[in-house]
């Protein structure tokens, strides 16, 4: 057995080699930042500037009128706003009826749980544009088209069927015992809940509230059909229609396009850990 | 029987959101599909119809491009970016989080931002192509009817490769180490290294994601709608956008329902192989 002793000596640690690392790692990097740099450019350059022909890389005079014109001069603001009503309400809701879901689904067995669950699943594979149609006319009979409520229910299609499922391969793995000692001393299910899982799930959690406002934040198709009067378009719909409204005026969309981007940038980031680990352990563990 | 009937109330409230937003609509589709605008039965004249309409067969080869031209790419580039990124060099955390930026904007950002990127005149695309000579005069990438739907699907797959990448990644470093040393010992290379140890250990892997892929593919119509509404002269229209417009430009919510029938078939086909497969994985796992 001394050969395996001896071995990282004398195996050479296979992997790429260094160039090929380093033109790999610039391409990727190009590849993914390039759009958002010339975003970030256009977004700072005069008219002139930007109809120039060839483009200028680097603006003489950065401007911040495009910015000042999505800010006080459009809808972009009210917008904005409503974004935030609608991904926050949804993310809330969906993480509350997600928490009671899961925590049924990983501590008990019951009739029919197989099935429920694949229900669930199915929820989240639904093609959307296959059921616009009926949800229209749905909420339109409830009186909820063009309103913060219908599009934070809408939006439970998006958001639940995934956080429950992540949830739930998060629950199943605290272990039973912790909740067994607490009901024994006499604690509720639901104290055992609030008081035990949940303090011990809040990586979980986190990665399913970014999740969620992520993916209502960013979510257009929906909004379309069912926001169409200005006081709950979403930043989507306004950028969408910003393009048209200014007869394309690109700097203005660009500088949108920014004030949009922001927000999901900021959160993601600062929370990319907790989320990818989540994400990458919901889908692996299945 | 206490413990069963607990479980029930937990699931109860998520289950009743879904089905009111999952399971009506999707039957409710399935009446509209059959009747018309006053809601008499009228058998398979609204299929007949939408199956006779001149679009309807080119949405549905457009839609086979834009689901294979894009995860074919997805999956190898994917696979491409998460190999490099399990290397081990400096900044790979920074090339890490940046890889994942394109995942996460909202597609309408990414959608207007390539549109101005492919501008035909002002564009950087087309500059980057003309001032070097590779082509001779600018091309009208979003105009022109043979490079429209190519284009779409390159900006698909820019917005997607980045979660193939991270869901590889995360596999690949869950390969135990004996695996490489035993191949090092066997004086492996490299790219034997790849070929032999991580895709044969990151196929279960691969081929969840690539069903969701499939899913995805056919849900997310964000990028075709802002650019193009499925112009020019149909050349990118797929089948969801033609559901999309035949309801709420048309309105012909019976036939984009017996439209939506059809693609929620195919649909659920493609979502009953992929927990067919995801089960099959588990087992071999355990």
């Amino acid at each position: 057995m001394s050969t395996v002793v001896s071995a990282p000596a004398q195996l050479k640690r296979t992997g790429l080699p260094m160039p090929l690392i380093i033109i790999g790692s610039l391409l990727l990097v190009f590849v993914c930042l390039f759009p958002f740099w010339w975003m970030g450019l256009s977004s700072i350059k005069t008219l002139r500037e930007l109809y120039t022909i060839p483009p200028i890389w680097w603006p003489t005079m950065p401007t911040l009128d495009n910015y000042q014109k999505v800010l006080f001069e459009s809808n972009i603001p009210r917008y904005f706003l409503n974004s935030v009503v609608v991904s926050v309400g949804s993310t809330v809701l969906a993480l509350i009826l997600a928490i009671f879901a899961s925590y049924g689904f990983a501590r008990f067995n019951f009739r029919g749980k197989p099935i429920l669950q694949s229900f669930v699943l199915v929820g989240q594979l639904l093609p959307t544009a296959a059921i616009i149609v009926p949800l229209f006319i749905t909420l339109r009979v409830l009186g909820l088209v063009n309103t913060y409520w219908g599009l934070i229910l809408v939006y439970m299609i998006l958001t639940l069927p995934l956080s429950v499922w992540m949830l739930t391969s998060y629950f199943k793995a605290i272990p039973v015992e912790l909740e067994e000692a607490a009901i024994i001393d006499g604690a509720s299910r639901i104290g055992v809940l609030f008081r035990i899982t949940l303090p011990l799930s809040v990586p979980g959690l986190v990665s399913v509230l970014v999740y969620a406002f992520v993916t209502t934040w960013n979510e257009f198709i929906f909004a379309l059909c069912f926001a169409t009067d200005s006081s709950v378009k979403t930043l989507p719909i306004g950028l969408a229609e910003f393009s048209t409204e200014f007869n394309t005026d690109w700097g203005a969309v660009m500088a949108a396009s920014m004030v949009m981007t922001l927000p999901i940038a900021i959160l993601f980031l600062s929370m990319q850990r907790l989320f990818v680990g989540g994400m990458t352990a919901g889908a692996t563990k299945g | 029987m206490h413990r069963q009937s607990t479980g029930y109330l937990f699931v109860l409230p998520a289950l009743l959101v879904l089905g009111l937003l999952i399971a009506y609509p999707v039957a409710y589709t399935g009446l509209l599909s059959v009747t018309d605008n006053q809601g008499n039965y009228v058998g398979v004249e609204n299929f007949a119809r939408i199956l006779g309409a001149r679009a309807t067969p080119t949405a549905f080869v457009n839609t086979l491009w834009w689901v294979f031209g894009s995860i074919v790419f997805q999956v190898i580039l994917g696979v491409l970016a998460a190999i490099l990124l399990n290397q081990n060099f400096r900044g790979r955390a920074i090339v890490r989080s940046v890889t994942l930026i394109p995942w996460v904007v909202p597609g309408i950002v990414a959608a207007t931002t390539w549109a101005w990127m492919l501008h035909t005149e002002f564009g950087i695309i087309n500059y980057m192509l003309t001032a070097p000579g590779i082509v001779p005069e600018p091309v009208g990438w979003l105009t022109n009817g043979s490079t429209v739907l190519p284009v779409m699907i390159a900006i698909n797959i820019w917005k997607m490769f980045p979660f193939v990448a991270i869901m590889v990644l995360a596999g690949l470093q869950s390969i135990p180490n004996d695996l490489y040393e035993a191949a090092r010992i066997d004086g492996a290379s490299f790219w034997e290294e790849v070929w032999y140890v991580m895709l044969p250990q990151v196929r279960p892997v691969i081929i969840a994601v690539t069903l969701l892929l499939v899913i995805w593919a056919l849900n997310h119509i964000t990028i075709i709608y802002a650019i193009t509404r499925g112009g020019p002269a149909n050349r990118t229209l797929i089948t969801p956008i033609q559901i999309f417009r035949t309801a709420f430009e048309s309105v012909q919510f019976n036939q984009a329902a017996a439209l939506s029938v059809m693609f929620f078939a195919v649909a659920i086909v493609v979502v009953f192989v992929y927990i067919r497969t995801l089960a099959s994985n588990a087992g071999e796992a355990r």
